[in-house]
């Protein structure tokens, strides 16, 4: 019993302990902790400031009924009801469902092959070039980004103009005006912005891959497609699971390009949770039931990260 | 041994620390955490006002607005010439983050003495943030100088408009009316302007048949509430058109003649008369698109009288919506830029002189020169072109007391967002008349119940 309790600490990084003063060892280890407390202290105090107790005002007023002005009522968790009946809401998280397969997984995929492709043809010429074009959505503000892709999806825009040239052009539509391509419309948006990130992030990994691993498959008679799906997807877990933590917030988070493109319409056929609690706290008045919307917001995509990088660490 | 001992998860406590001092943070500066604490301070509404403007001192207003014409600039800047102890300072703000900061802005201790009042603002009534302008109203006389100032009184709550205290005056005012294309028409040979609705429908149709946009319109943002409010406006009694834009208790916008107007505006769309597509275009496209030389007319307010004068030039010309049948009396939807004072300022007497400046001749030709229509029309210079067009057409509508207010402005704070969507499911044909006159109703008995 004593023995297998007898498991010594872990030992400390840095100079060795000493053993016969102990004393003055947690002192040393106390100081270093507010040496390393000092260190993140210029990041941790903005991000205190103006992200941590941001946040927890937020949650506080969930819980009353305000309109931003007068007195508010202390209500509990009555908005909260309100988060979960309201029909409204349940298409909003729907459509950011649908958004998820936009935003993640069609950039994720296209990100792996095009990675897969760039390390089969790795060190020829035009890889960077096309790498910075890929990536260049990413450094476009999202504003401009979506007032763009407005023209291009406009009746007489780009797309229709494309369909028209080669002879499709039965097939030309309003396509943010329209109650069926409204949503995929916006969210080949996203797959275009976030498609270059990840196509980056899989490259950067690819290069971390062995090269030897891919000769050795090859010389076992392995063809492009056994290549993707036994080497390149299974080594790039570490980095798909960053792709998919950064763009399931994106996608359960959008708000701005929604906002530019449709405002949620037509009809409600494109209104995520961030419009929503963008309507109800500066237009509707309603700031309690919009914080607690954002609340909730905050915690399902909280969850869906973490089993994103729960998943990510086990073992395949 | 002393370090057999299990180490105690020294994480646990100092987590559990963490939050119990975020606790108690919270608690601690509960008071000023609690929303809206402060506005529990109320100004009370004036006694006898003073309308004699105080000239021993210097005094400095601070002014926010988010009028992005000259017009605010350029009648602070008169006000100024003509009382020099008096001097502004102006805060602008874009249209969207205006109305996001304004509810902060006016509670906070800085408050802004006079601040341009639109819709979504009616909460800072309740709060008691904004001054009861009424004594200064009777004292200069304002009822008989401004028209449309039904629009800014409120009941207490602020939830009705229309009945209650006055809270400010309009600067310049806004109206719609139908522009239309000069050399189209006359191509078309077609006589403006129409003497019914049924008229402008025939016309509609003469050009639709001659391959045309009839009515250039757009609705991905919900232009087509400028159509809708302007038939509203024709087909609705007054009393009942203003009593639901104004929040009315017990008010339908369900009735035989509401239904009228959706259904006008319907079948304009099922005929073909409109820009097809209409939910893709946003509404400011449709002016470029119109400016540029696309369709025959287009239903929309002064604002956008520069846009289609420059695009158009002397083919551009504007005509009153006409009444339902020949011979009625006219009637529009419009609104005005309205400045407020705040129930913090210290400076009331002042403010309130700059307010009454805005119904003065002098300010006349300045707020005719920004493209809105002066409170006093008569004063307004006379000008040529669309710009003449539209100061007539105003002066028609002020004749005929015919402006009645947007119903997305007042009635509901949730109703510009419903409205929008409510027109676009329409325009889509996912419901139909009396279904989308059924959703607003149904927002508004909601707010109202």
């Amino acid at each position: 019993m004593a023995l297998t309790t007898h498991h010594p600490p872990p030992v400390p990084p840095g100079p060795a302990r000493n053993r016969t003063g102990r004393h003055a060892g947690a002192r040393r280890r106390r100081r270093r902790r507010a040496t390393a407390l000092l260190y993140v202290l210029p990041a941790l105090l903005p991000y205190t400031l103006f992200a941590v107790l941001p946040a927890l005002h937020t949650a506080y007023l969930s819980l009353f009924d305000w309109d931003g002005v007068t007195l508010p009522s202390f209500t509990g968790f009555a908005n909260y009801r309100k988060v979960f009946s309201d029909p409204q809401l349940r298409a909003a998280a729907w459509h950011a469902g649908a958004l998820v397969l936009f935003f993640s997984a069609l950039p994720i995929f296209i990100g792996l092959v095009s990675a897969a492709i760039a390390a089969r043809r790795s060190g020829r010429r035009g890889t960077a070039a096309v790498r910075t074009l890929l990536f260049l959505p990413q450094v476009v503000p999202l504003v401009a980004v979506a007032i763009i892709w407005r023209w291009v999806y406009a009746e007489d825009g780009t797309l229709n103009q494309l369909l028209r040239a080669v002879g499709l052009g039965r097939f030309a539509d309003s396509w943010l005006g329209s109650f069926t391509w409204s949503l995929p419309a916006v969210g080949l948006i996203g797959t275009w912005v976030v498609a270059g990130l990840c196509m980056v992030l899989f490259l950067s990994g690819t290069q971390r891959i062995d090269q030897e691993i891919y000769e050795a498959a090859r010389m076992d008679g392995a063809g492009p497609v056994r290549e993707f799906w036994s080497i390149t997807v299974p080594l790039l877990r570490p980095e798909i699971a960053v792709a998919l933590s950064i763009t399931v917030i994106a996608a359960l988070s959008s708000f701005d390009l929604i906002y530019i493109t449709t405002g949620g319409g037509p009809g409600n056929s494109t209104v995520v949770p961030g419009i929503l609690i963008y309507r109800l706290a500066f237009g509707g008045g309603q700031v309690g039931l919009a914080s607690a919307l954002a609340v909730v917001l905050t915690a399902v995509i909280s969850i869906a990260v973490l089993v994103i990088n729960r998943l990510a660490r086990e073992a395949p | 041994m002393s370090h057999s001992r299990p180490r105690p998860p020294a994480y646990l406590p100092r987590r559990l620390f963490l939050a119990a001092a975020g606790t108690t943070l919270l608690a601690a500066c509960g008071s000023s955490l609690t929303p809206g604490a402060k506005s529990a301070a109320s100004p009370s509404a004036s006694g006898p006002a003073a309308t004699a403007i105080p000239t021993d001192k210097k005094i400095t207003l601070v002014v926010a607005d988010a009028d992005d014409t000259t017009m605010t600039p350029a009648l602070l800047a008169a006000f100024h010439a003509k009382h020099p102890n008096i001097t502004f300072k102006r805060q602008y703000t874009g249209w969207d983050d205006y109305l996001k900061s304004i509810n902060t802005t006016m509670s906070a201790d800085t408050a802004p003495d006079i601040a341009q009042f639109v819709s979504g603002m009616n909460n800072l009534v309740k709060g008691r943030l904004l001054l009861d302008v009424g004594a200064y109203s009777t004292a200069y006389g304002w009822p008989d100088r401004f028209p449309g100032l039904d629009q800014i009184t409120f009941t207490a709550d602020g939830r009705t408009t229309g009945t209650g205290a006055l809270y400010g005056v309009p600067g310049g005012l806004s109206f719609e009316g139908v522009y239309y294309n000069k050399a189209k028409v006359k191509k078309l040979g077609i006589t403006v302007p129409p003497a019914s609705i049924a008229e402008l429908e025939a016309m509609f149709a003469k050009a639709k048949a001659a391959g045309e946009t009839a009515l250039v319109a757009g609705n991905l943002d919900g232009g087509l509430n400028h159509p809708f409010n302007v038939l509203l406006s024709v087909y609705m009694k007054p009393a009942d058109r203003q009593a639901w834009a104004f929040g009315h208790k017990g008010a339908k916008i369900t009735g035989a003649e509401a239904v009228a107007a959706a259904a006008t505006l319907k079948r304009w769309m099922d005929k073909g008369y409109m820009t097809p597509k209409v939910n893709g275009v946003s509404d400011n496209d449709a002016t470029a698109a119109f400016a540029k030389g696309t369709g025959v007319f287009r239903i929309s307010g002064n604002w956008a009288a520069a846009a289609v004068a420059k695009g158009l030039g002397d083919n551009a010309g504007l005509f009153n919506a006409p009444p339902a049948d020949k011979g009625g009396t006219l009637h529009t939807t419009g609104a005005g830029v309205y400045y407020c004072v705040s129930g913090n300022t210290k400076n009331a007497a002042a403010a309130a002189a700059f307010l009454e400046f805005c119904a003065s001749a002098e300010a006349a030709p300045i707020i005719a020169e920004s493209g809105f229509m002066a409170p006093d029309a008569s004063s307004m210079p006379q000008q040529s072109g669309l710009i003449g067009d539209v100061g007539s057409g105003w002066q028609a509508i002020a004749k005929d007391s015919g402006l009645e207010p947007f119903i997305q402005n007042a009635s509901t704070p949730t109703m510009p967002d419903t409205l929008t969507t409510q027109l676009q499911l329409l325009a889509g044909g996912k419901v139909g008349v009396e279904k989308f006159l059924a959703n607003l109703q149904s927002n508004f008995d909601q707010y109202h119940a």
